[in-house]
């Protein structure tokens, strides 16, 4: 496996955590519960943020694994 | 044979009589009443008895029931509103062990013997008498222990731990019926159940007992014992996630030569570990 295709999984897990936490921030009645959980997802979409920035690089270094 | 169907009428009225005013009493469990109280109920039923087999004049116990139904109602309305009442009717708790000693003066007070106190101490886990640190009596005979602080069991708090806080689970599917009172509590519809129940892979009708808690997750128990339902574990998959998460980002980290780019991996890596921390308790708890 390639670096590329690596950072791209932890992209894809980071996204799966994002979402289903975004589904507990809805379904959950309790306030306190929810903010921790928003805050959580702000941190996460900075993450995210980053290593799809890192993605567009890596993917102009290795042209061959461009795409999925 | 008129008789007979004398009784049958009064006991009949009487039953219904006497329902109705019990219930206007109160809903105190027998076994949580003062000795007065049980005095109370006992007169009341002895009357209802005897005027149902006709012992005594119908409208001289009437009369005598509705004063031992009125005045107890009115007294308990009195001690509602006065402290002074209250103490009058219901007596006061009595303290039987303070700062982990017997008041002996208290025991002969309420005739309580050392052995009767120790049995209800070992009725409420407390077999040493050296863990108990207050004992009190209450109006209504029973005696309630407080342990000493070492000895108390362990609550989260003691731990230094956060958990998260647990509203109460809602019941929404009971015999197979689908609730719609608790499900329109938690703000969700039956479509949404039914695509839970659907992603299980069972039908609602063969769902005994359905309860989503706080978070939104659903729990069932099927009348079919032998199928086997995935539980929840959402929030555990994901904790582990945003472990792996971290993880990847450290490796990613040591991997890298540009020190900007290992800069920005290690970065993003403590910020994944920090709300990991954060939401340990939420996710886990």
């Amino acid at each position: 496996m390639t670096v590329g295709s690596k950072v791209k999984q932890a992209v894809s897990n980071l996204k799966g955590i994002k979402s289903t936490l975004e589904v507990y921030t809805l379904q959950t009645g309790d306030e306190e519960t929810s903010s921790a959980y928003k805050e959580a997802l702000v941190v996460i979409n900075e993450v995210l943020n980053d290593l799809e920035k890192r993605v567009q690089t890596l993917e102009l270094e290795e042209p061959q694994f461009k795409g999925l | 044979m008129k008789e007979w169907i004398d009784v049958l009428i009064r006991s009949a009225s009487l039953f219904f009589l006497t329902l109705l005013l019990v219930r206007i009493l109160g809903k105190r469990q027998p076994s949580r009443m003062t000795p007065f109280n049980f005095v109370n109920y006992m007169v009341i039923a002895i009357i209802a008895a005897l005027i149902s087999v006709n012992l005594i004049n119908p409208v001289w116990g009437s009369i005598a029931l509705g004063v031992w139904v009125i005045l107890p109602v009115t007294l308990d309305y009195l001690a509602l509103k006065s402290k002074w009442i209250h103490d009058l009717v219901n007596g006061k708790p009595t303290i039987l062990v303070k700062d982990g000693k017997v008041m002996e003066e208290n025991l002969i007070q309420v005739k309580c013997t050392g052995e009767e106190l120790l049995r209800e101490l070992r009725s409420k886990n407390a077999f040493n008498l050296a863990d108990v640190e207050f004992a009190v009596m209450e109006t209504t005979g029973d005696i309630n222990v407080m342990m000493k602080s070492d000895k108390k069991p362990v609550t989260p708090f003691d731990l230094g731990r956060k958990v998260s806080p647990r509203p109460e689970p809602q019941t929404v599917i009971l015999d197979g019926n689908i609730l719609n009172e608790p499900l329109s509590n938690l703000g969700l519809n039956q479509e949404w159940l039914k695509v839970q129940l659907e992603n299980m892979g069972v039908t609602p009708d063969n769902v005994f007992i359905g309860q989503v808690d706080g978070s939104g997750d659903l729990y069932i128990d099927l009348f079919d014992d032998a199928l086997q339902v995935p539980q929840p574990k959402v929030k555990e998959l994901v904790f582990a996630n945003l472990e792996k998460c971290q993880a990847d980002l450290m490796s990613f980290a040591l991997d890298t030569k540009d020190p900007k780019i290992k800069n920005m991996y290690l970065q993003n890596a403590n910020k994944i570990e920090q709300i990991t921390v954060k939401l340990e308790p939420f996710l886990l708890r």
